[in-house]
C-alpha cells in the first residue's frame, strides 16, 4: 500500500501538521505537469476539484478539513453524538479519519489497497503525537502555525512508522 | 458509565499503564514550587494562588492527552460521569488517591471533590504569619490542572477550593461547576 499524505487538525480548526510522501496519485501527476502560475487560483470561486493542478499544500489542508469536518457533522446527526466516520473512498484515493475526545483530527490519505488505518492513526496520537509534540514541555502547548510539531522526534518517528509499519 | 466501573478503570490502569515515581519527590518538588513563588511575590497569597492555577492549566491541556492516550476512554456523556472519570481514573492514574465526588446541585451543573489525602500536602504546615492560614490555597494547582483539562474535552469550568486541612478545616474540598460546553469552533472565514 502507499501512503499519500497526512494531516493533523488542531481544535482550532488549523492544520498543524502536514506531511506528503508521494506528489500525487499517478492519474493526477499528467495534470499538475501542466505550467500554470500559482495565482491563477485566486480568480477561482471555488476550489476546483481534487488533482487540480495550481493548488497549494495549504489549499489542499484547508479543503481536507472542510471535507472531514462536514462529514463528521453530518455523520453525527445522522447516528448520534457519538457516531464517527473511520473512511470514505474515491476511485483515485482512501481518506481515514481519527478524531480524539480533544477535537485533535488526524488525517491520511492512501490508494485503494490499504486497510483500515483507524488504529494506525491512533497508535500515532498515542506513541508519538502524544510522546513526542504534547510531552515536550519546552514545545508550546498550542501550534499555530505548526510551531512545535515539527520536532526531529516526531517527524522521523513518523517517518520511520510510516515506511516500516505500513508499508 | 457508573463509577463502579470508572474505578475498575483507575485500578486497572495503575497497575498496569503507569510509571510509579517516589512520592517524596513530587511532594519536596512541589513544595519548592510553592515556596519560591510565596518568595517571588512576597507572600502576597493571593498572586500565588493565581500563579499556581495558571501553571496548573498549562498542566492540564497536557495532561488530558497523556490521560486519553493511556486510558483510551471517549467522551463523557454527561457531567456526572465526568466527575467520577476525573476522581476515579484521573486522580488515580496520576496521584494514586480517589477524591469522594460528593455534594451535587440539583442540576447537576456543581460538585464537590472531598480529599482524603493529598499528596502534595503530606509534611506541609502554612507559614505562621498570620496570613497564610486565610489566604493560601496551597494545592491550587489542582484546580487549575482540572480546568485546562476540561477545557480541552469542550468544558468551560470553574474550579476553586473551599476548604484545605492545612488550615484547620476539617475537610479538604474543591469545588467545581460546569460553566458551558464549548462550541466547536470554524475555521476562519476565507474573504
Amino acid at each position: 500500500m502507499v501512503v499519500y499524505s497526512f494531516y493533523i487538525f488542531d481544535r482550532h480548526a488549523e492544520c498543524i501538521y502536514n506531511r506528503r510522501w508521494v506528489p500525487r496519485p499517478s492519474s493526477m501527476i499528467g495534470k499538475s505537469s501542466r505550467p500554470t502560475s500559482e495565482t491563477s487560483t485566486t480568480t477561482n470561486t471555488l476550489p476546483p476539484v481534487l488533482g487540480h493542478s495550481a493548488r497549494t499544500t495549504d489549499d489542499d489542508a484547508k479543503l481536507i478539513f472542510g471535507t472531514v469536518f462536514s462529514l463528521r457533522n453530518m455523520v453525527r446527526k445522522l447516528g448520534g453524538e457519538d457516531d464517527s466516520f473511520v473512511t470514505y473512498r474515491t476511485s483515485q484515493y482512501k481518506l481515514h479519519y481519527y478524531e480524539t475526545p480533544t477535537n485533535i483530527k488526524f488525517v491520511m490519505l492512501t490508494d485503494l489497497k490499504s486497510p483500515s488505518m483507524r488504529v494506525a492513526l491512533q497508535q500515532i496520537y498515542i506513541n508519538l503525537y502524544v510522546e513526542y509534540v504534547v510531552k515536550n514541555p519546552l514545545s508550546p502547548v498550542e501550534h499555530p502555525g505548526g510551531v512545535g510539531v515539527n520536532n526531529e522526534l516526531f517527524e522521523e518517528s513518523l517517518e520511520q512508522f510510516v515506511t516500516r509499519v505500513l508499508s | 458509565m457508573s463509577a463502579t466501573k470508572a474505578s475498575r478503570i483507575g485500578e486497572e490502569l495503575w497497575k498496569t499503564r503507569i510509571d510509579k515515581v517516589n512520592a517524596e519527590l513530587v511532594t519536596l518538588t512541589y513544595g519548592t514550587i510553592v515556596a519560591q513563588l510565596c518568595q517571588d511575590y512576597d507572600s502576597n497569597y493571593q498572586e500565588v494562588n493565581k500563579q499556581l492555577d495558571k501553571m496548573g492549566y498549562n498542566i492540564g491541556m497536557r495532561l488530558i492527552e497523556d490521560f486519553l492516550a493511556k486510558s483510551g476512554v471517549g467522551r463523557c456523556s454527561n457531567f456526572r460521569e465526568t466527575a467520577d472519570m476525573i476522581a476515579k481514573v484521573g486522580f488515580k492514574i496520576f496521584l494514586n488517591i480517589s477524591p469522594t465526588v460528593t455534594n451535587w446541585t440539583s442540576d447537576n451543573n456543581q460538585f464537590s471533590l472531598v480529599f482524603d489525602e493529598n499528596p502534595l500536602a503530606d509534611f506541609v504546615e502554612l507559614p505562621d504569619d498570620g496570613r497564610a492560614q486565610d489566604e493560601l490555597w496551597f494545592s491550587n494547582i489542582l484546580c487549575g490542572v482540572l480546568r485546562g483539562a476540561l477545557e480541552m474535552v469542550q468544558m468551560q469550568v470553574d474550579a476553586h477550593f473551599v476548604s484545605d486541612v492545612l488550615r484547620g478545616d476539617d475537610a479538604t474540598e474543591m469545588r467545581v461547576s460546569l460553566v458551558r460546553y464549548i462550541e466547536d469552533e470554524m475555521p476562519p472565514e476565507e474573504e
